[in-house]
């Protein structure tokens, strides 16, 4: 059994697995297949300061190895979760990681002074494609991404910051940087692909907001080859997802140069899809003599 | 709620487009009435499962009803004897019928009529008086089935070629005065549950009335938020989880 901790500037995982943003609430309905405790972490279903209602349906559409989503950052406010679901992912012993989400520079900076201290990392959420203000607009361009994390960094005097990037832009190694020198401690990658699915029978998206985000088994390649750009662009720990669906994609992502991973759709797909992949690396690390995960990390030897 | 391995026993076509299949479970799962499974499709390729009612559970054997729409349910439907598929269940709150509800109405439209009958077979201690409606007769399926268990049977079709030309709300209406049921369930297209609650508020008809609704579901346990339906007081519901069961005056249609 090897060790999987790891230590991401101070914050202890006892596995590097967390469960992405959206694909698991808050916990509880995962919570009712399997005991949630053996997850690394949790980052939450985007937060923001007011509750929202989200984009019409349908909001879901899938193709070959991939699913769209534009769920539209339905979700019931800031003052809930810290009411009714911190506590209980708190008792679970996760790492708990607030998603964040705002239409404005000033949202995200009352979200995280509202935050600051109550959580065990803020994920800064810029990089949502199915919003039509924030999110990914403040994700896209540079001197944005630099505002918004200087921003929220000042106020963040408790509470360490992962500025999560979009993937819908012009360099990946630009932004992870930008986040960098706005203060990020941590980066995430990437948020979903913004694609279309159309029924060709009805001429029109499958999706009513036409548009949604691309995520699932199908974008791993994509994903592995920013991951590893932004994680050389770098100096700050980078936690790596993007169609992870088995214990050997998790360990590419940390070969890759990820310090811990995220799984999304996979929670889909296969409900026990977390659990099942920290065994699955477990057994991978043991057939190969490797005692710590921590070894794999940044050790991919280009051609 | 469990995620589990089972082999189907049985896949065949009962009508035009639509398939029966059983499944068996790996143990016995308990199942109320009008709860839903999510099942894979045997192709990894389709990362989503598919949401169906389940219609009968007979020890580790599980029965539903789909309709080949996509894809997936076309895969599905080519699913052999001894193949093995991942499923969640039971899923959703279902049907609570109350105990005072002895005379019972049952508005099922095409591939709604699934989960009803569950209702019906289940909970056999009660007067049923189902009116179910199909596009044409080669759609019509289970009309065996719900005649077994219902005190009457109104069996219509949109085109008139099986039963009388009408639909399976004009056809309750027609009769709700004689019948005078202390509830009314049901499930169909949206249109269908639109123009029951349209009907039932003009005629000024108090009846409960409970209707399971159908969405487009991510995770279908509760927590991707992709499945949702408006209710009355402006917030959203889950269809998966707070659902699919809802009384018809708490959501929007």
């Amino acid at each position: 059994m090897a060790n999987l901790n790891v230590n991401i500037c101070g914050v202890q995982f006892k596995n590097p697995v967390i469960a992405a943003s959206g694909t698991f609430g808050f916990g509880r309905e995962f919570n009712e297949i399997y005991d949630i405790s053996c997850i690394g972490g949790v980052s939450t279903k985007g937060t923001t300061m007011e509750p929202r209602l989200g984009n019409p349906v349908p909001r879901i559409a899938e193709g070959p190895s991939v699913i769209l989503n534009a769920v539209g950052l339905q979700n019931p406010g800031v003052e809930h979760f810290i009411a009714d679901d911190l506590e209980f992912l708190k008792s679970k012993g996760v790492v708990v990681i607030a998603n964040v989400a705002g239409s404005t520079l000033e949202d995200y900076r009352n979200i995280c002074r509202r935050l600051n201290g109550l959580v065990d990392m803020i994920e800064l959420n810029i990089s949502c494609p199915n919003v039509h203000a924030g999110g990914m607009a403040l994700g896209i361009k540079p001197q944005n991404i630099k505002e918004v994390t200087r921003i929220t960094r000042a106020e963040l005097t408790k509470t360490p910051l992962i500025v999560k990037l979009s993937p819908n832009v012009e360099s990946i190694v630009v932004n992870a940087r930008v986040a960098e020198e706005g203060g990020a401690d941590r980066i995430s990658l990437l948020n979903t692909f913004t694609g279309m699915a159309i029924d060709l029978e009805r001429r029109r998206p499958v999706i009513a907001n036409n548009t949604g985000g691309v995520s699932g088994a199908g974008i791993k390649p994509i994903a592995l080859r920013m991951v590893y750009e932004a994680a050389h662009a770098v100096k700050i720990p980078v936690i790596g997802m993007g169609g992870i669906t088995c214990g050997r994609d998790a360990l590419e992502f940390m070969c890759a140069g990820a310090r811990a991973v995220q799984v999304g759709t996979a929670n889909f797909t296969d409900p026990l899809a977390i659990p099942r992949i920290i065994g699955e690396m477990n057994e991978w690390l043991d057939a190969h003599n490797i005692s710590d995960v921590n070894q794999i990390i940044d050790t991919l030897a280009l051609n | 709620m469990k995620e589990l391995t089972c082999t189907v026993k049985y896949n065949a076509c009962i009508a035009r487009g639509i398939y029966a299949m059983t499944v068996a479970l790996p143990e016995e799962v308990a199942v109320r009435c009008g709860q839903f499974l999510n099942i894979s499709t045997g192709n990894p390729a389709n990362l989503l499962k598919r949401p169906f009612g389940i219609m009968r559970v007979n020890g580790k054997n599980v029965t539903f009803c789909y309709q080949v729409k996509g894809e997936g349910t076309r895969l599905l439907s080519e699913a052999k004897g001894g193949e093995r598929l991942k499923v969640t269940l039971p899923l959703g709150n279902g049907f609570v019928i109350p105990e005072g509800a002895k005379r019972i109405a049952v508005v099922g439209g095409g591939v709604g009529i699934f989960p009803l009958l569950s209702v019906i077979e289940q909970i056999a201690d009660r007067e049923y008086y189902s009116y179910i409606g199909f596009r044409s007769a080669e759609y019509a399926c289970l009309t065996a089935e719900f005649g077994a268990a219902s005190k009457s049977l109104t069996v219509v079709t949109d085109d008139g070629s099986l039963g009388g030309k009408s639909n399976a709300v004009s056809a309750f209406l027609a009769e709700y005065g004689r019948v005078k049921p202390d509830l009314i369930i049901a499930c169909g297209p949206p249109v269908m549950l639109k123009a029951l609650k349209t009907q039932l508020n003009e005629r000024g008809i108090t009846t409960p009335c409970l209707v399971s609704l159908e969405e487009r579901m991510g995770c279908g346990i509760g927590a991707c938020l992709v499945c949702v339906c408006k209710k009355s007081d402006g917030t959203n519901a889950r269809v998966c989880k707070d659902g699919p069961v809802f009384d018809i005056d708490e959501v929007e249609l």
